[in-house]
């Protein structure tokens, strides 16, 4: 028996160790353990789109430093036990990168990441705390938080008014569980400090009945309205509007929206909406052109066309390219073959990328890792977005101290 | 042939109340322990982490739900709600100083109240009133949550689980977390063996089939259904304080929302209402299975060299996955366990029976 549970023993070392030296030798991988079934279809399939695409594109001009890039897209149907699951086993094969694109499952996967020292990218979902690179090492939202999201949108009203937001009234029209809670506590602070009044409308969830919400914002008379909700939530909220007769224009809403809630609504009765966004919204960026060009128009392209014509597809283009740029980076700096700890440095040395004006320049350093949390605002103009502002960082004195409030409470 | 009855005689009572009464039976049972204790040694660590050791604590999470659903019969459908009870409760304690032996207990015990507190609202309404006043439980505990940032561990709504150690040992390794797991499971299905032949086993059932009938015969359905409630939560408490201590590592309110609980009764129906073994096998289809058809289509589309679509391959596993418990339950309602019974009736005569045809 003894002998038997050693040879045991030394197969699976050997299967580890050659496991281990496997990696290696193949080329960049991604782990893309994304939920394409359940609750975050609105957008993971125009992201991973997006992401095999770019792959392609790159592997077509030579991959980095000589090597292929390969990402590896799984579903999770958003189960935290899937998304470990997912983690687990491309981590065997060798992978060091991870993206959820869900939040439950980044949270599960955040304890082990740290632990094992791979690198977990999470733009746009899980805590926003973790962008102090100071206590979450291996953690990269790169992007902006909600919070600082959240507070660019004030800084964008307090331009409207030339400064003063004295006697103003914000809105806040929110999910009421975590994703939309989150910026309440920075928008309290803010009001505080700039003098407006804050109003908040929480919506259950699944943001299908909201009339008592926005017949309550037909009299008080917000001057304008922040909105935390997903896909349908915008749809049933336009609708209110149009009912309680609040004019499209006052709606500012979370990067979370994208042109199929713009049919939705209806591209004409839509016109004059905003969102704030880190990524430039439209047809024209250059790297999409370039991926119709090389890919679509040769019949290559991962997927149907029509989702490369959605502001998701362009999100999951900037979170990409950011995902290749520092395996580049990585690659330059320590140069082939590309480790966690090689990466790692690749990501802090990326400074004022935009990926080709695809998005806000980001700046990512070790202790900030969500690379300065820069959105715009742009205006649905009833045919495409348009900018309304410059790359704007507002408030970040205010979004830090909430930060360094909330990763403080890690590890304790 | 396979279990051989000769020589097995049941003279007394004592020997007629035995857990195995065929060897055969205890002699599986033994083999499968066996294996379960060299598991880390033979089973390669993906599996063991992310395959073995949820299993075997959502199959006592299991065992606790099917005591209160299938040996009392009552329907729940806020399990997942009295597993979180549990694991805030123990990882609060455990933060604030407790040993862990003594968190989990807190957990067990605060899951317990929580839990039969429930039960009393519960207790004046049967069948689906009883499914529906679970379910609001369950919102109840998802909006406490989801609004007191004090609970949930801040405005991200997660809390860090503080290293596990038992028994002055510190709990880091693979290994250490599947025992951990596979010794509270072993116990959990010791305890449930055991209630087939104890009284309190009896009047469940009792209680199970006909409430005013049980009430005749002296039977406090009352009492007993309380009993059933407070011993299924302090089960799903520790089960839950387990599940976030060796895998989870941080509780958030999505691992123990409304669906969670769904999965829950889904794993004992599918599994099969008070069978011991068919919660092992409920919670493998249930729990398993989504990932295991999600690889194999992946590999078998990769092999095959296709270029299926991302999203097309993520709904396929769903399809199989959906097929195969309907499947299941055409084949046999009474689940999976039920299957097994059928199996093992079969060899228990077998070839002597087809002697007779």
């Amino acid at each position: 028996m003894k002998t038997l549970t050693k040879a045991l023993a030394a197969i699976s070392l050997m299967a580890g160790m050659s496991a281990g030296t496997q990696g290696l030798a193949e080329p960049f991988k991604v782990g893309v353990c994304y939920d394409l079934s359940k609750a975050y279809t609105f957008a993971t399939p125009q992201v991973s789109q997006a992401a095999m695409d770019l792959a392609k594109l790159i592997n077509m001009q030579g991959g980095i430093g000589g090597e292929p890039v390969e990402v590896i897209v799984r579903d999770h149907g958003n189960e935290p036990q899937r998304g470990i699951e997912c983690y687990s086993r491309l981590s065997r094969e060798g992978v060091f990168v991870f993206d959820t694109l869900s939040t439950p499952v980044s949270l599960a996967i955040l304890p082990r990441a740290m632990e094992d020292e791979r690198i977990l990218m999470q733009s746009l979902v899980g805590r926003g705390d973790a962008v102090d690179g100071t206590v979450f090492e291996w953690v990269y939202p790169v992007g902006p938080t909600y919070w600082g999201q959240a507070a660019n949108n004030i800084g964008y009203i307090k331009k409207l008014h030339d400064g003063d937001l004295t006697d103003v009234k914000i809105a806040f029209i929110y999910f009421d569980y975590p994703f939309g809670q989150e910026p309440i506590e920075i928008l309290k602070t803010l009001s505080e400090r700039e003098g407006f009044e804050l109003q908040l409308y929480p919506v259950p969830l699944p943001g299908t009945d909201q009339a008592g919400a926005w017949s309550k914002m037909r009299r008080e008379k917000p001057d304008h309205i922040i909105s935390w909700m997903l896909g349908g939530g915008h749809v049933v909220a336009s609708k209110e509007m149009t009912r309680n007769g609040i004019p499209m224009d006052k709606y500012i809403s979370v990067n979370w929206l994208n042109e199929v809630d713009i049919a939705n609504i209806g591209a004409e009765a839509a016109t004059g909406l905003k969102r704030g966004t880190n990524v430039v919204g439209g047809l024209d960026v250059p790297l999409r052109q370039l991926i119709i060009k090389e890919l679509y128009d040769k019949g290559e392209g991962s997927g149907p066309l029509v989702k490369t014509q959605d502001v998701y597809y362009n999100t999951g283009l900037a979170m990409y390219s950011i995902v290749f740029e520092a395996a580049r980076k990585a690659v330059e700096l320590e140069g082939l073959p590309i480790t966690a700890r090689s990466y790692k440095a690749g990501l802090e040395s990326l400074e004022g990328y935009d990926a080709n004006g695809l998005m806000a320049p980001i700046t990512v350093t070790a202790e900030d890792h969500g690379g300065g949390g820069k959105t715009r605002i742009e205006m649905w103009n009833g045919e495409t977005w348009v900018p309304q502002t410059d790359w704007l960082s507002e408030y970040s004195d205010v979004v830090w101290e909430v930060v360094k409030e909330s990763s403080s409470k890690y590890g304790q | 042939m396979f279990y051989r009855l000769s020589g097995v005689r049941h003279a007394d009572y004592v020997s007629d109340s035995r857990i195995y009464k065929v060897p055969t039976d205890r002699n599986l049972a033994v083999f499968f322990l066996i294996i379960g204790l060299a598991a880390p040694f033979i089973i390669p660590s993906l599996y063991l982490n992310s395959y073995m050791l949820p299993w075997l604590i959502w199959t006592a999470a299991a065992l606790g739900l099917n005591l209160v659903t299938g040996w009392a019969g009552q329907l729940h459908l806020g399990y997942a709600a009295v597993m979180a009870v549990g694991a805030y409760s123990a990882i609060h304690a455990a933060r604030f100083g407790v040993p862990w032996e003594f968190a989990l207990i807190i957990g067990g015990l605060a899951s317990s109240v929580i839990g039969s507190l429930f039960a009393f609202a519960a207790l004046r309404v049967k069948g689906l009133y009883l499914a529906i006043t679970t379910l609001a439980m369950q919102f109840v505990m998802d909006w406490v949550l989801s609004h007191s940032p004090t609970i949930s561990g801040g405005s991200h709504a997660s809390l860090q689980s503080p290293t596990l150690t038992l028994l002055g040992q510190e709990i880091t390794s693979d290994r250490a977390y599947y025992y951990v797991a596979f010794g509270w499971c072993v116990l959990v299905t010791i305890f449930m063996l055991n209630l087939k032949r104890t009284g309190l086993g009896r009047a469940l059932v009792a209680v199970r089939e006909k409430d005013y009938a049980a009430a005749i015969l002296g039977v406090n359905s009352f009492y007993y259904k309380i009993l059933a409630f407070a011993t299924s939560s302090f089960i799903a408490g520790i089960s839950g304080a387990i599940l976030v201590a060796t895998f989870f590592f941080l509780a958030a309110p999505e691992q123990f929302s409304v669906n969670v609980s769904i999965q829950v009764l889904a794993m004992v129906i599918v599994g099969g209402l008070s069978s011991i073994i068919g919660s092992y096998f409920g919670v493998a289809l249930i729990l398993l299975v989504p990932g295991v058809v999600n690889t194999v289509v992946a590999s078998v589309s990769q092999w095959l060299g296709m270029q299926v679509n991302v999203e097309t391959l993520a709904h396929i596993p769903n399809a199989v996955y959906g097929a195969l418990i309907v499947v299941v339950l055409l084949i046999e309602p009474l689940g999976l366990g039920k299957l097994y019974g059928n199996v093992r009736d079969y060899l228990m005569v077998w070839p002597f029976d087809q002697l007779r045809k």
